[in-house]
């Protein structure tokens, strides 16, 4: 718990911890962390896809050494997925079974008043908590020593389940009509949620969250992210690969390529043992970084005039 | 408090530029302002940016509005409104410049050399008031005795606290309400009630008895104060400047906006089409999240199995009630039909947007444009972005004369099978048929067979049936005929659309 508490008392602290787990934070993302670990606020992350939305996340798990609790969202996803579920098999099983015992259980009651007051006295003991199967949500909210929650992608899912999530959110609490309500443990999860923009977030959840936008790092942080997550990568190919890949975001192309493709492509670099950027090479492995045969078709003839221009 | 009221003043300029917080965001903003303390402005304005604007387009004009704000303002508390050249220099330390500004102008001269040399290393504008000063004492009476000076605004000027100075404005500021400043030419108004307010009739007086007095001393103290107080008056109009650019820049807007709401389609200028663009996609944002989508369960697809024990458990396991997973969503079916000859083309090209703007509540637009002919350019639509579509469609289909009977044979002969008992059938023109056949009872038929059918004039009732109007014969066989040349207007309708059909 004190570790917690060490890494998340500063930006500067939070941003050596994210180092030391190989990811390289901006001022911004550090600071987001920082605030969402010293109010209690979920963070909503937005960004194009491939900026380490999800990684932030997880490497956040890994840093505080926090169990990581994701909850996937995708369109018809509901709250017996989300949230909980009835063990029904098990509850009709139970029904089954205790049909024979049902005369013991009755005893020597008279009648049918005197019966039911009889099976009062047993509670609702088909619905409680044994009864229940926990999903992501009410998993993360029972988790003693706290969590991180990973609701990634909230964009996917359906407006409602925007709104089965701000109970959650704002008060770290959920309600389930045959038992109560649930609290969170001492310590709360901290929660992230994600999302690529497909449509717009509602106000109502919005409000609750704090907001991160994550755009494309500038060149310095990108070397560093490289360095970090491919160090066997020469320096001179890495300082040439980003320039060039920064000078492909100006271009105007179908989809950028994100950091997750810049990442793939040094790691492919490093594999075809290159130690500087030649046009040949750039042209046969474009493919790693754009994912449209337009976007390729349109580069491949800049190839040569960018690597000249980032050689310079 | 001093913080809070720090806070809570930025919020006011947040929300007047059009940046939407809430009072749960301003309570988190203040706790975060807590939690960072002021001290290091990249710390703050990051962490802020955090809790207080919510989309990409919020952060940027609150990054704007975050330099913009405390770049005057003094960034510990209330007091706080600085010359804003000075604030650039020593924006957080108002101490210093107070004392950087008390030796400029005592009367002293030790002082006064000292002050000098501070200036020179100090802002520009600094060292341009303190020459101010020598010029005119050099031009006169130069320094020396000098008596004290007696109304209270003149004590404070020759006290040459800056951050007094600054409080006793902000005072004044807020006794004159100058955060209601709305329109620029309001500004001197502002300016002069805010000098009156701290005493400038007092002082002027005292300083017009001074430059007659006979003696050396108060002769200089005139002159003096006459100094200070152009310099007051300076600072006080971009104390008053300041408060225009936070607190009425943007009501500037909302007053055009409102003005553009109840303004004539045709005549909106050219100049105005982004706001209107903008207002007719907030309108439609709104609209939208009134009539968010509603769903419908079918009675076929696939079996819910969990859903459909559950329900039944209370049938002793007996499987009688089912559920099922489909669920459809329900929406509305509308055709847009569109004049869109030179007298309605404006009208056309804002209904259009608003229509499409709406895809998440309406995306079963079909639209057709005709003056002539008609055609449908619902792919148009589909292919191009909403701007081009409408450019391209009023391009396209804006010559020829207009032919109402023509448009609604075309009609028929595209889309009539189309039609059905859900569908919602917009027509928007003016029924000016140029003497042409009417073929109203092309319309009966579409009038039997589609929901409804609402006919959008934008011409004023009054003009309705005048001349080669067919207003009479069209109106008949519409469920509902509507005025429509406002965005207004146009709001009401399509919200109306929205219930009826949902």
């Amino acid at each position: 718990m004190g570790d917690i508490e060490k890494i998340a008392e500063s930006v500067a602290s939070l941003q050596a911890g994210f180092e030391a787990h190989r990811y390289i934070c901006s001022d911004e993302i550090a600071t987001a962390v920082f605030l969402a670990y010293q109010l209690r606020k979920p963070i909503l992350i937005e960004g194009p896809p491939g900026v380490g939305k999800t990684e932030l996340a997880k490497t956040a798990a890994e840093m505080f050494a926090l169990p990581l609790i994701r909850l996937q969202c995708y369109e018809g996803l509901d709250e017996s997925k989300a949230i909980y579920e009835w063990k029904y098999g098990k509850q009709l099983l139970y029904t089954q079974v205790l049909k024979e015992a049902l005369n013991e259980v009755l005893g020597e009651a008279q009648g049918f008043r005197e019966s039911v007051e009889q099976l009062h006295k047993f509670g609702d003991i088909f619905f409680s908590e044994e009864f229940l199967e926990p999903r992501p949500l009410m998993k993360a909210i029972k988790e003693e020593d706290g969590c991180i929650l990973l609701i990634d992608e909230i964009d996917k899912a359906d407006h409602e389940f925007e709104s089965l999530l701000l109970e959650i959110l704002s008060d770290y609490q959920l309600s389930i009509p045959e038992i109560g309500t649930i609290t969170a443990a001492a310590e709360p999860p901290l929660v992230f949620l994600t999302s690529n923009n497909t449509r717009e977030i509602s106000d109502a959840l919005k409000r609750r969250c704090l907001h991160l936008y994550i755009s494309f790092p500038d060149v310095d942080i990108e070397q560093r992210i490289v360095a970090a997550r491919v160090p066997e990568i020469p320096p001179a190919l890495q300082q040439q690969l980003v320039a060039f890949i920064h000078e492909l975001r100006n271009l105007d192309l179908k989809k950028s390529p994100a950091i997750s493709e810049t990442i793939d492509w040094a790691r492919t670099l490093v594999l075809l043992h290159a130690d500087a950027l030649d046009p040949t090479m750039v042209r046969e492995t474009l493919n790693v970084i754009l994912k449209f045969q337009e976007d390729i078709d349109n580069v491949k003839s800049e190839v040569p005039a960018l690597t000249a221009k980032i050689a310079k | 408090m001093g913080v809070d009221r720090t806070i809570s003043n930025f919020i006011r300029a947040l929300r007047n530029a059009e940046v939407r917080v809430s009072t749960a965001e301003t309570l988190d903003a203040m706790s975060a302002v807590e939690l960072v303390g002021y001290e290091d402005k990249a710390h703050l304005k990051r962490s802020l940016s955090m809790v207080l604007p919510k989309t990409a387009d919020e952060k940027n004009t609150f990054d704007a509005c975050f330099d913009q704000f405390f770049r005057f303002q003094d960034i510990r508390g209330e007091t706080a409104n600085e010359n804003s050249g000075d604030s650039e220099s020593d924006g957080e330390e108002s101490g210093e410049g107070g004392d950087g500004e008390g030796g400029g102008a005592g009367g002293d001269p030790q002082n006064q050399n000292q002050g000098k040399k501070k200036s020179k290393s100090k802002s520009k504008s600094k060292a341009k008031q303190n020459k101010l000063y020598e010029e005119e004492e050099e031009a006169d009476l130069g320094p020396g005795e000098i008596t004290d000076a007696h109304s209270p605004l003149g004590k404070l000027l020759m006290a040459n606290s800056r951050v007094e100075l600054a409080q006793s404005m902000a005072e004044a500021g807020e006794a004159t309400n100058v955060r209601e400043i709305q329109i620029f030419t309001q500004k001197g108004l502002y300016a002069r009630r805010i000098m009156d307010h701290m005493g400038l009739p007092d002082l002027n007086r005292e300083i017009s008895n001074l430059r007659t007095d006979t003696r050396v001393p108060a002769r200089r103290l005139g002159q003096q104060l006459k100094q200070r107080r152009d310099f007051l008056r300076e600072q006080v109009r971009d104390y008053v400047e300041q408060q225009f650019m936070l607190n009425a820049d943007v009501s500037g807007k909302r007053l055009r906006e409102e003005m553009l709401r109840s303004v004539k389609l045709s005549n909106v200028e050219h100049r105005n089409f982004r706001l209107i663009q903008e207002m007719v996609y907030k309108m439609a944002k709104k609209l939208s999240t009134l009539h968010s989508r509603r769903r419908k369960v079918f009675k076929r697809g696939q079996l819910n199995v969990p859903k459909t024990l559950r329900n039944n458990m209370s049938y002793d396991g007996a499987i009688f009630d089912l559920y099922w997973k489909s669920v459809k969503v329900d929406r509305p079916k509308v055709f847009a039909i569109c004049d869109v000859s030179g007298s309605v083309a404006n009208y056309a090209r804002f209904m259009l947007m608003f229509l499409y703007s709406m895809d998440e509540v309406m995306p079963k637009v079909r639209s057709f444009a005709f003056s002539s002919d008609l055609a449908e350019v619902t792919d148009l639509f589909n292919r191009n972005k909403i701007e081009d579509a409408i450019a391209k469609t009023l391009h396209d289909y804006s010559g020829g004369s207009t032919d109402y009977g023509q448009a609604l044979l075309d009609f028929k002969k595209l889309c009539l099978n189309d039609v059905d008992n859900r569908t919602t059938i917009i027509m928007l023109g003016d029924a000016r048929n140029n003497h042409g056949e009417a073929h109203a009872e092309v319309l009966k038929e579409l009038y039997d067979r589609a929901k409804r059918i609402i006919w959008l004039n934008p011409e004023a009732k009054l003009a309705w049936n005048t001349g080669d109007s067919e207003m009479r014969k069209y109106g008949a066989y519409s469920h509902q005929v509507e005025e429509c040349n406002s965005l207004m207007h146009l709001e009401r309708v399509v919200s109306n659309l929205l219930r009826q059909t949902n």
